[in-house]
């Protein structure tokens, strides 16, 4: 059926928090993801100071490093390159942002490279492992600067099922910093933190891990945090899967080729549209009920399927879904609608499996019609790109 | 019971489908007892080809084609046999 994907899975999720009474944040969080090289890889940096000089500093610095990295340019290479181009601050006369930047591998080889911020923690079955790294000092064509405030730390691992990988700016370990329990700030303790979050929710997400951190932090500070705070978490998991349906085979001979990749799907499953949802049911011999009761939006009504997740009317509700899409999660996520209830199943998948039928739909060509129907395959398209680039799900996009 | 289906397949839902839905909140006191609506995702608009005329709803076995409420509402008193 569809191609199973043994290779390990990784999500990657970060939360910021300016410091207090700042508008713009002072550290940069860049993330990429590879479909193609199945490989993600994240930046960090914190600027010098804080506010837009130090937002300045970190977003040239994390694009810079992103930018090489993704390029696959020599580490040693990059971190010259952004620290000889890094502005000079005229008042200190340093030129200064830190990074950490981590690249992982289809396999599971992680990459990292950290300058500066504090260490990376490796956390393997609810214990911190150290991590073995080596120095390298980048040389500075400038003699008056100080070699040793140019300092690298490299480290090479692989990366098992149910690793996680978690850094942050110094904001974290200096949150609290002058508390009568931390007078030197939140430190080292974050790592039990770390854990005991870990130990209550063993699956927590890296996206809630990283918003947790973060969160305590400032609550380490009152709620007014001393400095801009970011933390980045990579998990490293068994993939949720979705499966989405949409169009009716090219040629009929695949209809029974469609129907056994619903049915064999390890995963959740949505089906979108009225002929789709004909063939499946005609194919795997379950009944279609739609619930005239239940129309809430301006959308056709969703029906229900035995072993379905949810099945939709097509090309309108996924138009619908691609402007959600489009505008970026928002903070109403409990709105009603066949493609509110697909946003939120794809907001929770990390892997999406679109099955594209081709057949023309004869009827919607009658040139008539009081709406414009896309295309599609189109339509389609933009989806799965829309989910790669903005979402960061790993999509496998199949025309049949 | 008569089972009445409307079509909110694509192709009716937007040349009609959705304003015959609505049909079944307003349906006449003498016949609310006797008939069942149910939704359909297409009656076969893409088995007609060339000669589909949309909106189709179904009233028992016949379907009707370019349906509209008052041919809905028709159909429903004459298979019931009731004066309309
Ligand atoms: S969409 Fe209504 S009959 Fe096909």
């Amino acid at each position: 059926m569809l191609q199973e994907t043994n290779k390990l899975f990784i999500e990657v999720g970060s939360y910021q928090h300016n410091k207090y009474g700042n508008l713009v944040c002072g550290d940069s969080v860049l993330m990429h993801k590879s479909i193609k090289e199945n490989r993600t890889i994240a930046v960090m940096s914190d600027g010098l100071g804080s506010g837009v000089k130090a937002n300045v500093l970190s977003t040239m610095t994390a694009s810079m490093a992103l930018n090489f990295r993704i390029r696959r340019e020599p580490i040693t290479r990059t971190a010259k390159t952004i620290m000889d181009t890094l502005p000079v601050d005229s008042v200190r006369n340093i030129s200064y942002s830190t990074f950490t930047i981590v690249d992982i591998e289809s396999d599971g080889n992680a990459k990292i490279v950290e300058y500066d911020n504090p260490s990376l923690i490796l956390v393997r079955q609810n214990k911190i492992i150290k991590l073995d790294s080596k120095n390298t000092i980048i040389e500075s064509k400038l003699s008056n600067t100080n070699s040793e405030n140019r300092i690298i730390k490299l480290s090479d691992i692989l990366l098992q099922k149910e690793d996680r990988l978690i850094f942050f700016s110094d904001g974290v370990t200096q949150s609290g910093i002058g508390n009568w329990n931390m007078p030197f700030g939140w430190g080292d303790e974050v790592n039990e933190f770390i854990l005991d979050a870990i130990k209550d929710n063993i699956d927590i997400s890296a996206r809630e891990l990283s918003r947790k951190i973060v969160k305590q932090s400032e609550l380490n500070d009152i709620l007014k945090p001393k400095d801009d705070t970011s933390c980045v978490v990579f998990y490293v998991r068994e993939p949720r899967k979705l499966l989405i349906c949409t169009g009716p085979p090219f040629t009929e001979e695949n209809d029974k080729y469609l129907a056994e990749i619903v049915r064999d799907y390890g995963g959740k499953k949505i089906i979108c549209g009225g002929t789709t949802s004909k063939i499946i049911s005609r194919e795997l011999n379950l009944d279609i009920l739609i619930d005239l009761n239940n129309v809430v939006s301006p959308l056709p009504p969703s029906s229900k399927m035995k072993g379905i997740d949810l099945v939709t009317e097509g090309i309108i509700t996924l138009g619908s879904l691609s402007s959600i899409l489009e505008q970026g999660t928002p903070k109403n996520l409990d709105q009603k609608g066949p493609h509110w209830d697909m946003f939120r199943m794809i907001l929770d998948a990390d892997i999406i499996d679109l099955v594209a039928g081709t057949k023309i739909n004869i009827a919607h060509q009658d040139p008539t019609l009081p709406v414009e129907l896309e295309i599609r395959r189109n339509v389609v398209k933009k989806l799965a790109s829309l989910l790669e680039t903005k979402y960061m799900k790993t999509v496998n996009l199949k025309f049949i | 019971m008569l089972n009445i289906r409307i079509c909110v397949g694509t192709y009716c839902y937007i040349t009609g489908g959705s304003d015959l839905i609505k049909i079944k909140d307003q349906i006449p006191e003498e016949i609310k007892n006797k008939v069942t609506f149910i939704g359909s995702a297409c009656l076969g608009c893409d088995e007609e080809k060339e000669t589909s005329k949309p909106p189709y709803a179904k009233v028992g076995d016949v379907l009707i084609s370019e349906c509209t409420e008052e041919k809905l509402l028709n159909e429903i008193y004459s298979q019931l046999g009731i004066e309309r």
